[in-house]
């Protein structure tokens, strides 16, 4: 059975904030904005999956995002474009739980934390944590960190611990880039302490009023022979109804 | 007197008692043999079961209707003072030889270490290893084939597990657990055709995570993952210690067992670490209806959110093995019955028609027809009892003739053979007695109807007969 | 001579009618007689005049169809089944052509039988049992079985065991028919030392000219009906020397 395969797409723009003095809850904070720019909007996203290196499957999606008013969980509504064989497929994400439909069946089925262990619908969790929310952050120190394109980043180094019960990640590791609190490289560790996903955001260009990663490269900790990348394009603010984050509405749902 | 005619008539017919007796002594034999391969049966079958998961198991309530789907969600609140409760009761204390707990799980098994990327499915259990192997001490009935050496759990190793075997074969372990009859699987078949590498990726990923995991030299290692009681992917390392070959093949494909703290630590996380059953093995099973009465009054007393299941109830199969015997075992008896009835019924009409004349005679001398009747049932009666006690015997020596012949079998569901014996009749009085005394009393009411006609013949016609 | 003695046997109009499928057959139509006590009396006649029938209902082993049937003063129609039994246990021994002891008992067991059926106790048995062994001189014959005794023993045997009771009746059915005359001779000396004895009342059956030169009564049967009755002037009575 193939599982779904959600892409979450997180994209943060924001205009360059003055440096001051940040508490490390500012910091998450500011670098939470670069990837989220606070306001409804869509993109066309590319996710392409290596296996040992070689690439194998590509799709291209388009992504609804908006914020959730009460929680602040960010939401994530997914259709699929390419390949044809996937086209009109959805898949709704808020957090815990992932519907994913199927326009030839009218279906929705929702797809449990436990099968989302492996593959790719394990890899939506990393983008749409809400790091500000349900984590408590201390600062450890500074940092110089290669990036993904091999290059010298000044970073604060954080670490966030899980602040609730249903934090999906138990400890975050966390560098932002000092200054521009762009969002560098994330590890995400499970209760059990061992490393589940490490997170790069490369390729920041102007999005929607603000520098913002133009891809984020994935690397499963678990089954190395994993990395998926998703190139995020489009971006536009739009406004997105209630409703289309409501499970019973997707059959209905025409989006554009 | 009626006793001595009886006995006498018995033994002057020599062939056609013989005949007769052989059917009884034959059914008498084939039910207590047939009886005592169906009580080892039942015994061995309940040994492995309470060796395995014990007596009685706790769950929370509704686990065992909807726990499979989700085992993380059925956790029991504050196990381990409901176990003190539990091993400090009065009544229970006595009758409990091993109580522990256990956690179940699903997840999935992956072995991705140096160039694999299997992953399966798993059920697992996570249990305290030294209560286990006390548990399977347990022999009340002293039928249990020696233990079998190999890989186990072990208390000072909380991170080593055992696999099934059929997991073993799926997850490419063969070779490096070295097993027997365990093909390596086939290459995954990738559809696309190799693909340029992209070397920027891969150094990325190898300088992040290493070219390949140092390994633990003596064993294996899996990683199992599974979501947790919250929702939150978890995932940690299980030492493969070796397979733990399984008799039912759905079972052999998804078995893996840990100790306690792994399981509590990977379904749990950072949450309460609970328990989803607490196993109770009694030293005998005759108390297990106590046990249960006992456990289910200190649940109502406490208010506790838990329900009590019995061994039987966890394993249906068994339930049906028991059943499925028992119909045999009462289809046989009737077979046995029918063929004893029409060879006594046949004997002791030929009798009656042979002795017509000293019917007449002796009803001239002034026997009542009572006494006639009387007399003819006896002699069924005393025919069934010799019979019966020469079935019995045979029994015995049948049995004495097969459980030192050295013989196993496999029994459905075990892993591996077992030595094969009859429990002997006197390990089951009921079934020797009730055995005896329903042939005899089929023997006697078999003959009830031709000392009916006897009796009812009428004396000048049984005078005329020669 | 005899002492006139209330008659132990009483009939009066009896009939006895058998079905045998869709005929009904007449064996006995419409007898009256009385026969007396202590006496050896003979009921004599062809085959088929319905000797047999009449000695079985005298000795209550057959109802009669009608009519009226006294056994010692008892009126025996009106006993039910048990009843009679226990009244022929009691009262009437049987001799029977054919012998008829039981096979697997010995003789002396065959002997001691009808004892048991009086509820006689074993050392009054053993006694009794003992006694007429001797007196049929079978007492070395005692544990042999019926198999292993001639023809004339059985029949002692057959006697001892009728008597030992000390019936008030005994039906004799041919008697002498299955041995041969010298036998048959001693048989009847035997008989005659018993009634002598014990005053028993002795009933034959019989067309042995031997037997019936002894007899005492004679009643004559031809097709069920009575012909004649008599009492032989020279009838030998009394013990034989």
């Amino acid at each position: 059975m193939r599982l779904a395969k959600p892409i979450l797409l997180l994209l943060a723009l924001i205009a360059p904030f003055p440096v001051l003095a940040q508490t490390p809850q500012e910091i998450v904070a500011a670098a939470d904005k670069v990837r989220n720019p606070g306001q409804p909007f869509r993109a066309t996203d590319t996710l392409t999956e290596y296996v040992a290196g070689r690439p194998r499957d590509q799709d291209q999606l388009v992504v609804y995002a908006k914020e959730d008013p009460g929680t602040h969980q960010f939401r994530n509504l997914v259709r699929y474009v390419e390949p044809p064989r996937d086209a009109g497929k959805m898949a709704l994400f808020d957090k815990h739980d992932l519907w994913f439909y199927d326009p030839s069946s009218q279906a929705s089925v929702r797809i449990s934390p436990q099968q989302r262990l492996i593959g790719q619908a394990s890899i939506g969790d990393v983008l749409t944590v809400n790091l500000v929310v349900d984590y408590n952050v201390t600062l450890l120190h500074d940092e110089t960190i290669t990036d993904a394109d091999r290059q010298q980043r000044q970073c604060w180094h954080l670490d966030l611990k899980a602040a609730t019960d249903t934090a999906i990640y138990n400890r975050v590791e966390y560098w932002v880039e000092k200054g521009s609190f762009h969002p560098v490289k994330a590890k995400f560790f499970s209760d059990s302490g061992r490393l589940l996903k490490i997170l790069y955001y490369r390729g920041y260009r102007e999005q929607l009023g603000s520098l913002r990663p133009g891809q984020a490269v994935i690397i499963d900790a678990v089954d190395s022979s994993l990395v998926t990348t998703i190139q995020f394009g489009d971006l536009r603010f739009q406004d997105i109804p209630e409703t289309w984050f409501q499970r019973d509405f997707l059959p209905r749902l025409r989006a554009e | 007197m009626l006793f001595k005619i009886a006995f006498r008539n018995i033994l002057r017919n020599r062939r056609r008692s013989l005949m007769t007796g052989s059917a009884v002594a034959v059914g008498a034999m084939a039910m207590l043999v047939f009886g005592g391969y169906i009580t080892y049966i039942f015994a061995a079958f309940e040994t492995g079961l309470v060796q395995r998961i014990g007596h009685l198991t706790v769950f929370r309530s509704g686990y065992f209707v909807f726990g499979a789907g989700n085992p993380a969600g059925y956790g029991i609140d504050d196990y381990q003072d409901v176990m003190r409760v539990i091993a400090a009761d009065p009544v229970l204390r006595p009758m409990i030889r091993v109580i522990t707990p256990t956690q179940s799980l699903l997840g999935i098994a992956g072995n991705f270490s140096g160039g694999n990327n299997a992953a399966k499915t798993f059920l697992g259990t996570g249990v305290i290893p030294s209560n286990q192997q006390r548990m399977r001490q347990w022999d009340e009935y002293g039928v249990a084939p020696p233990e079998v050496p190999g890989p186990r759990l072990s208390d000072d190793a909380p991170q080593r597990g055992l696999i099934g075997g059929g997991m073993a074969r799926i997850l490419g372990l063969c070779q490096e657990l070295k097993l027997e009859n365990c093909p390596t699987p086939p290459p995954s078949r990738d559809a696309t055709p190799a693909a340029p590498v992209d070397q920027n990726l891969t150094a990325l990923a190898q300088s992040e995570l290493g070219s390949g995991d140092v390994k633990n030299a003596t064993m294996p290692q899996l990683d199992l993952l599974s979501a947790t009681a919250n929702g939150a992917p978890n995932v940690v390392t299980l030492e493969v210690a070796g397979v733990a070959v399984q008799g039912v093949k759905e079972l052999d494909d998804n078995y893996v067992a840990m100790p306690l703290q792994l399981a509590q630590q990977l379904v749990y996380g950072r949450g309460e670490h609970k328990a989803t059953g607490i196993v109770l093995q009694l030293v005998r099973s005759e108390d297990l209806r106590a046990a249960r009465a006992r456990l289910q009054t200190l649940i109502a007393q406490r208010h506790l959110d838990l329900e009590v299941r019995d061994f039987a109830e966890l394993t249906p199969f068994y339930v049906q093995v028991v059943r499925l015997f028992s119909a045999i075992f009462l289809f046989i008896t009737l077979i046995m019955g029918v063929i004893v009835l029409f060879a006594v019924v046949n004997t002791m009409t030929m009798n009656v028609m042979e002795r017509t004349n000293e019917i007449g005679t002796i009803r001239a001398m002034g026997v009542r027809r009572n006494g006639i009747r009387l007399q003819f049932v006896t002699e069924g009666w005393m025919l069934g009892a010799i019979a019966a006690t020469v079935g019995v015997i045979l029994a015995f020596i049948v049995e004495a003739v097969i459980n030192h012949a050295g013989l196993t079998w496999l029994p459905p569901g075990n892993a591996s053979s077992v030595p094969f014996r009859l429990a002997t009749p006197a390990e089951h009085p009921p079934l020797l007695i009730g055995t005896w005394l329903a042939l005899v009393l089929l023997a006697t009411v078999a003959a009830l109807l031709p000392a009916n006609r006897a009796a009812r013949l009428p004396v000048v016609d049984a005078l005329r007969h020669v | 001579m005899s002492e006139a003695a209330a008659p132990v046997v009483r009939l009066q109009h009896v009939v006895k009618t058998y079905h045998a499928g869709a005929v009904d057959v007449a064996a006995i139509r419409d007898i009256s007689l009385d026969i007396p006590a202590h006496r050896f009396s003979m009921i004599v006649g062809p085959s088929g005049s319905g000797k047999t029938t009449l000695l079985n209902l005298i000795g209550c082993i057959d109802a009669a169809t009608s009519g009226r049937i006294e056994v010692c003063g008892e009126d025996v129609g009106r006993l039910p089944d048990n009843a009679l039994a226990d009244f022929r246990a009691r009262n009437i021994g049987f001799i029977f052509q054919a012998f008829s002891l039981v096979p697997v008992l010995s003789a002396y067991e065959n002997i001691e039988y009808p004892l048991l059926l009086v509820g006689m106790p074993a050392a009054e048995r053993r006694r009794r049992t003992l006694a007429m062994l001797d007196a049929v001189g079978l007492a070395a014959q005692a544990r042999q079985r019926p198999n292993e005794l001639s023809g004339g023993q059985k029949q002692r045997v057959a006697i001892a065991r009728a008597l030992v009771k000390q019936p008030t009746i005994v039906l004799a059915d041919e008697p002498t028919a299955n041995l041969d005359s010298t036998t048959g001779a001693a048989i009847i000396a035997m008989m005659h030392r018993m009634q002598a004895e014990q005053q028993t009342t002795f009933i034959f059956s019989t067309h042995d000219q031997q037997l019936i030169s002894h007899s005492e009564e004679t009643f004559a049967i031809r097709d069920g009906m009575l012909l004649a009755h008599d009492v032989p002037a020279a009838a030998t009575t009394g013990a034989f020397a």
